[in-house]
C-alpha cells in the first residue's frame, strides 16, 4: 500500500474536513440510537450475546476440523471449493473459475473479503467487466473512491456528492435527492443483473452442519446476484463459520441490531448449492473459495479473538474516534476500532503500529459489542508489540524517559507540573490555547487545549483544609462554608453565567464562568 | 503441498497457540414459541411497523378476490397454480411463471408467492426454492403480494428452523423476506425498493376446515 499516505497526513486530513465530521456526527449518532433501542427488543439480549461469543470461541479453538467439515458439506450439495493463501491467490481463482465459465460480466454484491483482496481491479485488468451493486458500493465504484464505513460504505459522502458522481459518471440529470438517485441506480443496475454471466459475493456466515451460505442484505441487490447469473462465487474468510442453524439463529438476532438497528435485515439468504435440475433459477455452478489471508496466523496469537468479529459496524459508530477522522484514515480495508486490531494482525504489525494508539481505550467498542470483543486489551497488547519490535522515535524515547525519571519524584514532578502550567496559561487567550510550540503542538494542530485552572485541585483542597481547620468545621462540609476562595468564586458566578439574565451574548461569552465553557470558533 | 492443506495444517497448529478466553457460561435457549393467536396478532404487528399492507380474509374465496384486486390490469408473474395455497392460481391463469422468458419475468409489475413460514417475531416471510416456486417472483417486479395460511406461522426463527429443518436440507435455497427493500446508504435517508420489491403485501387466509 505504497501509494496511501502517512497515519499521521491522514489523520490530519480527516481533521480539517470539516463536512466529514458532520456526516460522520449526524450517522454514527444516529446508528448508535438505532442501535440501542433494537437491542431492547430483543429478549434476554445479555445470555443471546454470551451464546454467540461463546459459540464463535468455540469454533476458533477447533477451527481446521470446522473447516473439513464444512467443505464435505458444501462438496456434497455441488459446490465446488477451493482455497486461497492469500488475496492474489483467491482473484486468481476467481478469475479462472471465471474464464472457465466464459464470463464477461461479472456483478458483485457488498463484500469486505473482496475488498480486501482488491479483487475489482484484478478482474478489470483481466478485461472482466465488473459492477459492485449495493448503491453504497456502486457510488464507490463510480467515483474510484474507497469505502469507509463497514456498512455504511459512503458515510463520509453528501446527497450532493453522490449527484455530482452519478451526473458525472452515468449522464443521469444532476440531483441531490436519496430516492431520485437510487431510482436511477436501480434502473442502471437492472441491466447489470439481467445480463451477468457471474455473481459475486461475501458470506456473512457459514453453517457448518448444512454447508449454507448466509447473506444478509437490505437492498436485494445480493438475491439478484446470487439468483439471475449462471455463475455464483462467494468469497469468505475462513473465520466465518458457525455450526450450526441454531447458533446462526443467534447471529442474526445480533448482525442487524448491531449493525443498522434492525430486529432483521429485509433479506436473509441461505444458499446450499447451485440449481437442481428443473429449477427455474439459480447458478448452474456454485464455488466457495475459502480465503486465509494472515488469519491463520492471527490464529496463533493473542489476539485470536479479533476472528470472531461478525463485521456489523457498531465499535465504529460507538468510537470516539473513528467519529472524528472517519474511516480512510485507517488506511485499508476495515476501519474503526476492530480495523486497528484486523489490519495489523492481517498485513503485519510493521507499517500499522499507529492503528492500536489510535484509540483512547475508553472501551465504548467492547461494550457495543454483539460477541463482546474485548478490544481494549487487544490494543493494549499491541501497543506494547509495537514498543517491543518497532523503533521509537526518540524524541518519544527520551520523552517518556525524562517523564520516567520525574515522576516518582513528587517534588521535581511537582515543580515541572508547575513550570508547564504557567508556560501553557501564558499561552491562553478566553481561557483557549490555540497552538503549543514543539511536542505539544501535536495537540492543537487540529483542537484548541484548555487553559489549565490558575491553582492545581490539589492546591484548592490543601487550601481549603486550611480554611475549614481555622474556621472548626469538616473539609468536606464547607462547600457552603467561607473557604475554597478559588473554587466558592467560580461556584457562585456560574447560576447566573447559565441563564444569561440581564446579559448580552459578549458578556455571556466573554463574562467569567461562562468563558471557560464554550470553546471558541476555531478560524482557519 | 496444496493450498488446501497448507492452510489446514496452519490452522491446526494455530489452534494450539491461539489465546482465546474463557468462554462464557450460558444455558442454551429454547427456540421461542407461542399460541397460533398471539402468533397472528404479533405478526400483524411487525408487518404494519415494516409498512407491509396486510388483509385477513376468512374464506379462500376471498383470498382469491383479494389477490385479483391487487394485481388486477399488471402483469404478473407467480409460483406455479400447485404451489399456492386458497387455490389462487385460479384467478392468475394470464400470469408468466418461473420458465417463461427472463424478459417476460422482468416486465412483470407483480410477483405472487405463497411462503413456506411466516415469523411472527420479526414480520418475516420464509421462502424455499425448488420446482414452479421461482425466487424471481419474490425480487425481480416492484410489487410482491405473498399469501399466507395461519398453519405457517412460526413465533421465531429457531422456531422455523426446528419445524422446516429437514425441507431447507433439500432445497439449494431458502430466503427470509422482512418488509421491502431498503437502503439508507445516502446520507441514512430511508428509500424503499432499491432492488427488490419497494412494496410487500401479505393476504392471510382462514385455518384449514
Amino acid at each position: 500500500m505504497s501509494a496511501v499516505p502517512p497515519f499521521v497526513e491522514r489523520v490530519r486530513s480527516a481533521l480539517g474536513d470539516e463536512r466529514l465530521h458532520v456526516a460522520l456526527g449526524r450517522a454514527t449518532e444516529a446508528l448508535r440510537s438505532r442501535r440501542a433501542s433494537a437491542f431492547a427488543s430483543l429478549e434476554d439480549s445479555d445470555r443471546v450475546r454470551d451464546l454467540a461469543r461463546k459459540a464463535k470461541l468455540e469454533v476458533l479453538a477447533d477451527l481446521a476440523s470446522q473447516l473439513q467439515r464444512f467443505e464435505e458439506r458444501l462438496v456434497a450439495n455441488g459446490v465446488e471449493v477451493h482455497w486461497a493463501e492469500t488475496g492474489e491467490e483467491a482473484n486468481r481463482l476467481v478469475l479462472e473459475i471465471a474464464r472457465r465459465h466464459g464470463v464477461k460480466r461479472i456483478v458483485k454484491s457488498k463484500s469486505m473479503a473482496t475488498e480486501e483482496t482488491h479483487l475489482n481491479p484484478a478482474l478489470e485488468r483481466a478485461g472482466m467487466d465488473v459492477v459492485e451493486t449495493d448503491l453504497g458500493e456502486y457510488i464507490v465504484q463510480l467515483n474510484q473512491d474507497r469505502p469507509s464505513h463497514i456498512i455504511l460504505p459512503i458515510i463520509h459522502l453528501t446527497r450532493e456528492d453522490v449527484g455530482a458522481v452519478m451526473h458525472r459518471r452515468i449522464q443521469v440529470p444532476l440531483s441531490d435527492d436519496p430516492r431520485t438517485l437510487a431510482g436511477f441506480a436501480r434502473a442502471k443496475l437492472r441491466e447489470e443483473f439481467l445480463r451477468a454471466d457471474m455473481g459475486i459475493t461475501g458470506a456473512n456466515f457459514g453453517v457448518v452442519e448444512t454447508g449454507t451460505i448466509c447473506l444478509v442484505t437490505n437492498e436485494g441487490n445480493g438475491r439478484m446476484v446470487t439468483t439471475l447469473p449462471r455463475v455464483h462465487v462467494a468469497v469468505m474468510g475462513i473465520e466465518k463459520l458457525v455450526p450450526t442453524l441454531e447458533d446462526l439463529d443467534l447471529f442474526l438476532r445480533l448482525l442487524a441490531r448491531s449493525a443498522t438497528g434492525q430486529k432483521i435485515t429485509t433479506y436473509t439468504t441461505l444458499l446450499r448449492g447451485p440449481r437442481r435440475p428443473g429449477d427455474e433459477c439459480g447458478p448452474e455452478a456454485m464455488h466457495v473459495i475459502l480465503l486465509d489471508n494472515g488469519r491463520s496466523r492471527l490464529l496463533a496469537g493473542d489476539d485470536a479473538e479479533i476472528l470472531g468479529c461478525i463485521r456489523c459496524g457498531a465499535c465504529l459508530n460507538a468510537c470516539p474516534i473513528y467519529k472524528s477522522i472517519g474511516g480512510h484514515a485507517y488506511g485499508d480495508t476495515y476501519p474503526g476500532p476492530v480495523g486497528a486490531i484486523v489490519t495489523p494482525g492481517l498485513r503485519g504489525l510493521h507499517g500499522w503500529s499507529e492503528l492500536p494508539a489510535a484509540s483512547t481505550l475508553c472501551g465504548a467498542c467492547r461494550d457495543v459489542c454483539p460477541v463482546r470483543l474485548d478490544i481494549p486489551r487487544m490494543l493494549l497488547g499491541l501497543r506494547r508489540e509495537t514498543v517491543r519490535t518497532e523503533k521509537t522515535p526518540l524524541g518519544l524515547r527520551l520523552g517518556l524517559k525524562a517523564f520516567g525519571w520525574i515522576a516518582p519524584r513528587p517534588k521535581l514532578y511537582r515543580a515541572a507540573a508547575a513550570a508547564a502550567r504557567r508556560l501553557v496559561r501564558a499561552r491562553a487567550r478566553e481561557g483557549w490555547v490555540r497552538r503549543l510550540p514543539g511536542l505539544g503542538g501535536g495537540w492543537t494542530q487540529a483542537r484548541d487545549l484548555r487553559a489549565p485552572a490558575a491553582t492545581t485541585f490539589q492546591e484548592q483542597w490543601t487550601h481549603r483544609q486550611q480554611t475549614a481547620r481555622a474556621t472548626g468545621s469538616t473539609p468536606g462540609a464547607s462547600a457552603g462554608g467561607a473557604g475554597g476562595a478559588g473554587v466558592r468564586r467560580q461556584q457562585a458566578h456560574k447560576p447566573e453565567a447559565a441563564s444569561g439574565a440581564g446579559l448580552t451574548p459578549a458578556e455571556r461569552a466573554g463574562g467569567p464562568g461562562g468563558a471557560a465553557q464554550h470553546p471558541p470558533a476555531r478560524r482557519r | 503441498m496444496t493450498a488446501r492443506e497448507s492452510i489446514l495444517s496452519r490452522v491446526a497448529a494455530a489452534q494450539r497457540t491461539a489465546r482465546l478466553p474463557a468462554r462464557p457460561v450460558a444455558e442454551p435457549m429454547a427456540a421461542a414459541t407461542r399460541s397460533r393467536s398471539h402468533c397472528l396478532e404479533r405478526f400483524g404487528q411487525e408487518l404494519a411497523a415494516l409498512g407491509v399492507g396486510c388483509h385477513v380474509e376468512t374464506t379462500a374465496e376471498a383470498v382469491r378476490e383479494r389477490v385479483r384486486c391487487l394485481v388486477e390490469g399488471q402483469r404478473v408473474l407467480s409460483w406455479d397454480a400447485e404451489h399456492l395455497p386458497y387455490e389462487a392460481g385460479a384467478v392468475l391463469t394470464a400470469a408468466s411463471r418461473g420458465s417463461s422468458p427472463r424478459a417476460e419475468q422482468a416486465a412483470a409489475e407483480v410477483g405472487v408467492t405463497g411462503c413456506d413460514g411466516a415469523i411472527a417475531e420479526t414480520g418475516t416471510l420464509a421462502l424455499l426454492s425448488g420446482r414452479g416456486r421461482s425466487r424471481a417472483v419474490s425480487l425481480l417486479p416492484p410489487v410482491h403480494v405473498a399469501i399466507v395460511r395461519p398453519e405457517d406461522l412460526c413465533f421465531s426463527m429457531g422456531e422455523f428452523f426446528a419445524r422446516h429443518g429437514a425441507r431447507m436440507s433439500q432445497e439449494p435455497s431458502c430466503t427470509f423476506v422482512t418488509g421491502p427493500s431498503r437502503t439508507a446508504d445516502i446520507e441514512l435517508t430511508l428509500t424503499l425498493g432499491v432492488h427488490g420489491p419497494g412494496r410487500v403485501v401479505v393476504v392471510i387466509g382462514p385455518e384449514p376446515a
